[in-house]
């Protein structure tokens, strides 16, 4: 039952909210006679004081517990009996704070104290009570967790809160958090007035037991003051933190070097290490050049991330931004970097939704060979979904649904055909799922045809350079014992021993689009 | 308040899950149209708390006991619903003045109401035949997320940040996958109630993963639907069986799991998901009947190379106009008719996913072009002592010439060949190609398998 209680958020009704309200609806006798508390500390003895207007029910003070006897007696100091006492003092509950929770922090508390031997040591009347602590720990939680809720869903100061929250994070101290309004202003939007009713009872149960708490929990309680004016908005934060701020804006970068080395960002970044467009715009020329003359790609893929992360936390998004991913999209191709391709292409996706000039077309285009590529039917259909008319008309994507469509029909000559006529880099794509399709192709062939074709057939029906290269790939694919010499050419033995054997080799490295 | 009240009581004093659901619906009955408006003027914000408080634990007269925890749930579940319904007819009232309703708002109430109905079952021990309250609830808070999104991107919000990473999607169904979150969470409370099967909320989960399902596949991210799947078979072991549930139930969920296979290209699952749901349908949701044969159709295409017929498609003009012209051509082995019929449809074919399935079978209508082709080659001369046998070997331009038919260019004959090879490929044609004689050498016997010839 007890446990129960944190469910039971009952706030006031508005208008209604005295505290009175909502002792009405306490459960009437309170779940006071638990015992675990006494078995955990052994308490033998009757407390001294027993506050006049509480009185414990019996057996949670008085009869001793066989555990406790067994163990080596502990004389418990009675400014620590006090503190259990006043932690379950009517006074001091609350109702959002499940017993059983304040009954483990105790525990915790005591047993802590008692093996690192300060029982006498502690100052027990100015201890926080367990419920206190548990409740900074969730306005801490709440904090924490608000702040990166305001990072992950952007307000476009990621950064900056992240900075702040590890700031949080570190201090223990609840007094400074006037210099950040930003979480707390998260917190008021998103609970709306829920969060205020439920603190608002807790404030007043503060203000009532104010003789008895302590100087810790005062301070506790004026910060609580300080938040409930900032609610009211009577109360103008003046202090402003020195690290960036969300009305800043992002940040403009000054840093005037060409090139720098890609590093993942764990904090806000330094304006001093961040390239303003200008300089970005000389650096992707350099690359450029560099690229052509042959640099390194892990280089040059380093140097791009780099400056993508400049325009990033600089938040430029223009032509020149697009320009920037599709050229990196194009070299990750050209390097079958399939993974930076796709960071790429996510993120122009999004710069052509927004308007954003560029080669939009071509891109569509990789994206359908993709999609054939990783023989994700699903997001083809979408994506299918979302091309319009005119846009199917285009060359590149046209070749690219062609493609499409000529393996969906198992159309293996048009295929090929398609293969050696591919716009842009889309060759590139198309070459890492090549393998496959003439492996189906083959498996095609040497089931329909008998007793043999020429080889010369299967070179030009499988889109090969030459006889050379369709042996070699036959060869690869254990099938040298097919290919036979006769008088008038090279001739490649079909049946179905033949199609069995590029079956396992098709099946062994997945399954080709198109064929059920 | 008091005809509420009545309601109420007479439902949870039967223990009637689904009359007490109604009471939670936010759309007055076409026999009562005044019901909400009434409920909502019987009390006001400052006294609506006490007003359910009063009624539902402290009223003598009332032949209710509640258990004082789970009626304190109770009170708050109808306080926020009150307040729900407040801003609805304010919604409502707002479009009847042509001004911009706030149904942002009523998404915002109405999703308290869901919290406190949740809490309700984790703290308060609501009992499982309630569950109908959450498909209510879980129902109109899909609902009012996509008319608050409605109402949002018609205001043109365009203001991506450019955070961390950019998304696309986010801002156009901000309130729909919202509502999405919520419902995974009525879901998780439905799967990981640990009660016993009699007393279990999982008699509630199929309804929820409906509801999830139908806002999975609004929002476009339908491989969400696969979680739910997967973590349905992880708890199989506890569940009662899916025809235990109520038919409706396992219908629409029937329906959703055959269509997510359909998706995957796993044919042979849907086909059994779908029929079942197409059994168990009730006989008059027309509706119903017609989405499942949107995607049992295209899949008995490929799995059982058959067509529908006239009658079946006789109750749906919209499956007619769907199916009706591709049908045709498909059996009349009218390739370039084929191909029109489905450039004309395009559209609508790959709004309802089924294009990429349908294309396919324009393998079925060549198949029954090369039959003809083959009939029409007539029979080889009589052989004293034996049947007629048709004549099994055909030229290959035969094949080019019927392939060409009714298109504009003349097809190579290359790539006629790699057709027929991929008709024998998959076993639609029996025989094979002699390629240097330019010949196609066809079985005598079964050479179109299940055609009868």
């Amino acid at each position: 039952m007890a446990s129960s209680w944190g469910g039971q958020n009952i706030p006031p009704a508005p208008g209604t909210g005295a505290p009175g309200t909502t002792q009405y609806f306490q459960p009437a006798p309170p779940a006071y006679h638990s015992v675990q508390v006494r078995q955990s500390f052994g308490i033998t003895q009757q407390p001294p004081f027993i506050p006049a207007q509480f009185v414990p029910p019996p057996p949670a003070v008085s009869i001793p517990q066989p555990v406790t006897a067994q163990r080596p007696k502990t004389e418990w100091p009675a400014s620590v009996r006090r503190y259990v006492q006043r932690c379950f003092d009517p006074k001091n509950l609350d109702n959002d704070i499940p017993r059983a929770e304040i009954e483990a922090k105790l525990k915790k508390a005591i047993t802590s104290a008692s093996e690192k031997e300060q029982l006498h040591s502690i100052d027990w009347d100015s201890l926080p009570l367990p419920q206190e602590k548990i409740r900074s720990d969730r306005v801490q939680a709440t904090w924490h967790q608000q702040s990166v809720d305001l990072r992950l869903g952007g307000n476009g100061n990621g950064n900056t809160t992240l900075s702040q929250a590890a700031k949080k994070r570190k201090s223990k101290e609840m007094g400074d958090h006037e210099e950040s309004n930003p979480p707390w202003r998260a917190a008021n939007n998103q609970n709306g007035i829920e969060s205020r009713i439920t603190y608002q009872p807790l404030d007043k149960r503060q203000q009532q037991s104010k003789e008895d708490t302590t100087k810790a929990s005062s301070k506790f309680q004026k910060n609580l003051e300080k938040r409930q004016k900032r609610f009211d908005g009577g109360y103008k934060s003046t202090y402003r933190s020195p690290s960036p701020d969300a009305a800043a804006g992002p940040v403009v970068g000054t840093c005037p070097t060409l090139f720098k080395q890609y590093f993942r960002l764990t904090s806000a970044p330094n304006p001093a290490n961040v390239r303003p467009e200008h300089i970005l715009t000389q650096t992707l020329e350099l690359l450029k050049n560099k690229w052509r003359k042959g640099a390194n790609y892990a280089y040059i893929c380093d140097q791009f991330k780099s400056m993508r992360q400049d325009l990033t936390v600089q938040r430029i998004t223009n032509d020149f931004t697009v320009a920037v991913y599709e050229t990196h999209a194009r070299i990750a191709l050209v390097n079958g970097d399939l993974g930076e391709y796709n960071q790429c292409q996510t993120q122009l996706r999004v710069l052509y939704a927004k308007g954003l000039d560029g080669k939009s077309l071509e891109f569509k285009a990789y994206r359908i060979l993709y999609f054939i590529l990783t023989s994700n039917r699903t997001s083809l259909n979408d994506l299918l979904a979302d091309l319009t008319i005119a846009e199917k008309k285009e060359a590149p994507i046209r070749h690219a649904l062609d493609v499409r469509s000529s393996l969906a029909l198992g159309n293996y000559h048009k295929f090929f055909r398609l293969y050696l006529n591919t716009p842009h880099l889309g060759a590139y794509l198309m070459d890492m799922f090549v393998i496959r399709e003439r492996l189906a192709a083959l498996c095609n062939i040497c089931k329909a045809y008998k007793p043999s074709v020429k080889l010369r057939f299967v070179t030009e029906e499988l889109g090969f350079e030459s006889d050379a290269d369709a042996a070699q790939f036959i060869c690869d694919h254990n099938g040298q014992h097919l290919i036979e010499e006769r008088d008038d050419g090279v001739h490649f033995v079909t049946g179905i021993p033949a199609a069995q054997l590029f079956e396992a080799s098709k099946n062994a490295i997945g399954k080709p689009n198109g064929q059920p | 308040m008091d005809s509420f009240f009545k309601v109420f009581s007479a439902a949870y004093g039967g223990g009637d899950g689904y009359a007490l659901a109604d009471t939670l619906s936010p759309i007055a009955p076409a026999s009562q149209p005044d019901k909400l408006r009434r409920f909502v003027h019987s009390t006001n914000y400052a006294s609506v708390q006490n007003d359910f408080k009063y009624r539902l634990l402290y009223d003598k007269a009332s032949p209710l006991r509640l258990n004082v925890e789970e009626g304190k749930a109770w009170v708050e579940v109808y306080v926020s619903f009150w307040k729900a319904c407040v801003e609805i007819l304010q919604a409502e009232a707002a479009i009847n003045d042509n001004q911009k309703p706030s149904w942002e708002k009523v998404y915002r109430a109405w999703k308290e109401v869901s919290d406190h109905l949740n809490r309700g079952y984790t703290a308060a021990g609501f009992e499982n035949w309630t569950v109908p309250c959450l498909y209510v609830v879980g129902k109109y808070l899909r609902m009012f997320a996509i008319k608050a999104d409605e109402v949002a991107s018609s205001l043109e919000q365009t203001t991506i940040d450019f955070n961390e990473d950019l998304s696309l999607d986010d801002e156009q169904h901000a309130n729909l996958e919202d509502a999405a979150r919520q419902l995974n969470k009525v879901f998780q409370l439905c799967l990981s109630d640990r009660a016993s099967l009699e007393e279990s909320r999982k008699w509630g989960i199929y309804s929820i993963i409906n509801l999830l399902f139908k806002t999975y596949f609004k929002l476009g991210k339908i491989t969400l639907s696969k979680n739910i799947l997967n973590a349905l078979r992880a708890y199989r072991g506890d569940m009662p069986e899916l025809d235990a549930f109520p038919l409706s139930h396992q219908v629409t969920f029937k329906y959703y799991v055959g269509v997510i296979s359909f998706l995957d290209e796993k044919y042979e699952e849907c086909e059994t998901c779908l029929t079942e749901a197409w059994y168990m349908c009730h006989k008059d949701s027309l509706r119903n009947k017609e989405l499942i044969l949107t995607y049992l159709i295209p899949c008995h295409l490929l799995t059982t190379h058959t067509l529908p017929s006239q009658a079946l498609l006789e109750p749906y003009p919209y499956l007619q106009t769907l199916f009706s012209p591709l049908v045709r051509c498909i059996k009349q082995g009218d390739l370039s008719g084929f191909d029109a019929a489905l450039a004309a449809g395009e559209d609508e074919f790959v709004r309802r996913r089924i294009y990429l399935t349908l294309e396919r079978g324009r393998d079925i209508a060549l198949r029954n072009l090369l039959r003809k082709v083959f009939i029409a080659g007539g029979f080889e001369p009589a052989k004293t002592g034996e049947g007629s046998v048709r004549r099994s070997r055909i030229r290959l331009v035969e094949f080019a010439a019927a392939v060409s038919l009714g298109s504009k260019e003349t097809m190579e004959t290359d790539e006629v060949e790699c057709l027929l090879a991929n008709m024998i490929y998959k076993n639609l044609m029996k025989g094979y190609i002699a390629r240097e004689a330019g010949m196609v050498v066809l079985n005598k016997k079964g050479a179109f398998p299940g055609t009868g010839i």
